[in-house]
């Protein structure tokens, strides 16, 4: 066998009695983990279309007896899920275009462009790194009433600009690219704005899809900070309309709540399988977040 | 062509001379154009809330009449509240089992699952996919996992034991969040490893196999000593994480039952917005980034390393 294809394990190894336990023993427990991810997961599609007297029945069943795909039509009607969504979508792309702009060209100054005192302006934006984030979310909603900001979808979109570990990531991805090109361009005549826009945009798409994949999860899943920002429900997004609405209601039928719990994963879910690659290869990347 | 470019490009004017200032600020005009607008919202949204943070802390703060400056009066508040002693208690206890029940499990699976000889990439994907679930999603799902009538009782009673009140037992509400957390996070956590795990090289095992290493001490001199570096990383980023959480407790047992689950930042957060007492909420927070600014320093000092 080559050392290339071996692990901690060789196949000599395995020959063993007491390794081949040690490696069942291994199988056997990333086999009950992968139950106990999966199980929770397929419950909630499964419970979704079940009908309720048997989401409550005792012990819970796997498989629904009847499938009752009405649950997800009457899901949907039961709070607006498509205008929640509407807004989730209209938060997301605001962020995301504020923070293509913004950062982009800030970070694409750092680490590309003639700057007296990069460092100084380098340390400005990393600074914000050490303060914990929760110290400063008060004052922060605050800052945000004053400045006339609630209730609207400005609160989003211009904060994002405002985020350390986003910069981070640009300005390592446009330190990755080679000067030479941006020399080349500057000598045949191309303006600093020009070579951004038409060489290293271009070249950041990669980058610009695990951003991507980072604000739309953001969007998605944030519930607490929009249920302060957004007041009025016509803005509320779709994570904190099923925290108001669906999880601590008693009221609604555990079957639906199960619906709209499968319907809101859903898309999340559909992204993450579709670029599997690129998100497995951003995690590694996101150690840094904190 | 290119040549007389470089050539003009390398006859800078003199210093001090009118061209020089000249040349050189259209040379720095974009550069600083560009840090602009990025200057105005780290300016706008973050250190101007830093700073009001520090200046309300001194204030009532009241959105009608104005505010007030009030000296320490919110820190003796906050000091003087015996919910702020009980919350300091919650929390350690709260990244005390986050460390005991979570901190491991990634580490633990990572390197198994990179012993997997055949399904890892499917394994990788099942580890992943509870991550990838809004947390709303998780709060209703586990709400119901943990249910009297919920699955995880019924297997416990098939077993014959005992139900377990998950989340109205004082005993065991903080405990039920913390496995919740670490069912959805523990694989992101683990695809980091995995990866540190799949670049130690593997002619290292080959030659500590060839000098009689068993398993096991493969494990603890070659696997173990190569991710030090990434696992102190990790134990910080969640100290840092898990003591600022508020959002399941909030969210699943609105801090009770019994104050049990009561963290200090969602006491920042009800003192903010239950009592709409912004000036003490923001005191507290002050306090908390007199304690964690020095983890975050720690924090990006061996991430510097690491990389």
């Amino acid at each position: 066998m080559k050392s290339a294809e071996r692990g901690i394990l060789s196949e000599h190894d395995l020959k063993k009695t007491s390794n081949k336990v040690v490696y069942g023993l291994m199988v056997f427990f990333i086999a009950i983990m992968v139950f106990t991810m999966m199980y929770p997961i397929l419950m909630t599609m499964f419970n979704g279309l079940k009908s309720n007297q048997e989401v409550n029945s005792f012990p819970p069943h796997f498989f629904p007896q009847e499938w009752h795909f009405s649950n997800l039509k009457d899901a949907v009607n039961y709070i607006d899920l498509l205008m929640f969504l509407k807004n989730t979508l209209y938060i997301f792309v605001g962020n995301m275009v504020v923070t293509l702009v913004v950062l982009g060209m800030a970070s694409f100054s750092i680490s590309r462009m003639n700057v007296p005192y990069r460092k100084a302006f380098y340390f400005f934006f990393l600074m914000t790194l050490f303060i914990p984030a929760t110290s400063y979310m008060i004052p922060n909603f605050v800052n945000l009433k004053e400045l006339g900001l609630l209730n609207q979808y400005a609160a989003f979109w211009l904060p994002a600009g405002a985020n350390t570990f986003f910069f981070l990531l640009l300005k390592n991805f446009f330190d990755g690219i080679h000067p030479e090109i941006f020399e080349a361009a500057r000598i045949d005549g191309a303006s600093e704005p020009r070579s951004f826009f038409s060489i290293a945009v271009p070249l950041s798409v990669p980058i610009f899809a695990t951003l991507a994949i980072f604000i739309f999860s953001t969007a998605w899943n944030d519930w607490f900070w929009p249920s302060l920002v957004m007041h009025t429900e016509d803005k509320y997004t779709l994570a904190t309309a099923i925290y108001k609405y669906v999880i601590n209601v008693k009221a609604l039928n555990t079957n639906i709540k199960f619906a709209i719990l499968f319907l809101v994963s859903l898309p999340p879910i559909l992204v993450f399988l579709i670029f599997q690659k690129f998100i497995m290869r951003g995690v590694t990347l996101s150690a840094v977040k904190g | 062509m290119n040549q007389t470019a470089i050539l003009n490009d390398e006859l800078p004017a003199k210093p001090g001379s009118k061209p020089y200032k000249q040349n050189r600020w259209k040379k720095n005009f974009w550069g600083y154009m560009f840090l602009v607008p990025a200057l105005v919202i780290f300016i706008m949204f973050m250190w101007v809330p830093i700073f009001k943070g520090f200046l309300y802390s001194f204030y009532t703060v009241d959105f009608v009449k104005g505010n007030t400056f009030v000296g320490f009066d919110n820190y003796a508040t906050a000091l003087t509240d015996p919910d702020v002693l009980i919350a300091v208690k919650n929390t350690l206890y709260y990244m005390l089992l986050c460390l005991v029940v979570g901190f491991w499990v990634p580490i633990a699976f990572a390197i198994a699952i990179s012993e997997l000889r055949r399904f890892g990439g499917v394994v990788r994907v099942a580890a992943y996919l509870p991550y990838v679930m809004p947390a709303v999603v998780l709060y209703g799902l586990w709400r119901w996992l943990y249910d009297p009538v919920g699955p995880i009782n019924a297997l416990l009673g098939t077993l014959g034991a005992d139900q377990i009140p998950f989340l109205t037992d004082s005993r065991w509400s903080m405990l039920s969040l913390v496995f919740m957390e670490t069912w959805q996070q523990f694989g992101s956590g683990m695809l980091i490893y995995l990866a540190a795990v799949l670049s130690i090289p593997r002619d290292w095992y080959e030659a500590a196999e060839i000098d009689g290493a068993g398993v096991w001490a493969r494990i603890r001199h070659i696997t173990l000593p190569s991710l030090r570096n990434l696992i102190v990383l990790m134990l910080i980023l969640q100290i840092i994480a898990t003591s600022q959480g508020y959002q399941s407790q909030l969210a699943l047992l609105d801090g009770g039952p019994n104050k049990t689950t009561l963290t200090y930042a969602l006491l920042i957060v009800k003192y903010a917005f239950t009592q709409l007492d912004y000036g003490t909420a923001t005191a507290l927070g002050m306090l908390m980034f007199i304690v964690l600014g020095g983890l975050g320093i720690l924090q990006f000092k061996l991430g510097k390393e690491d990389n």
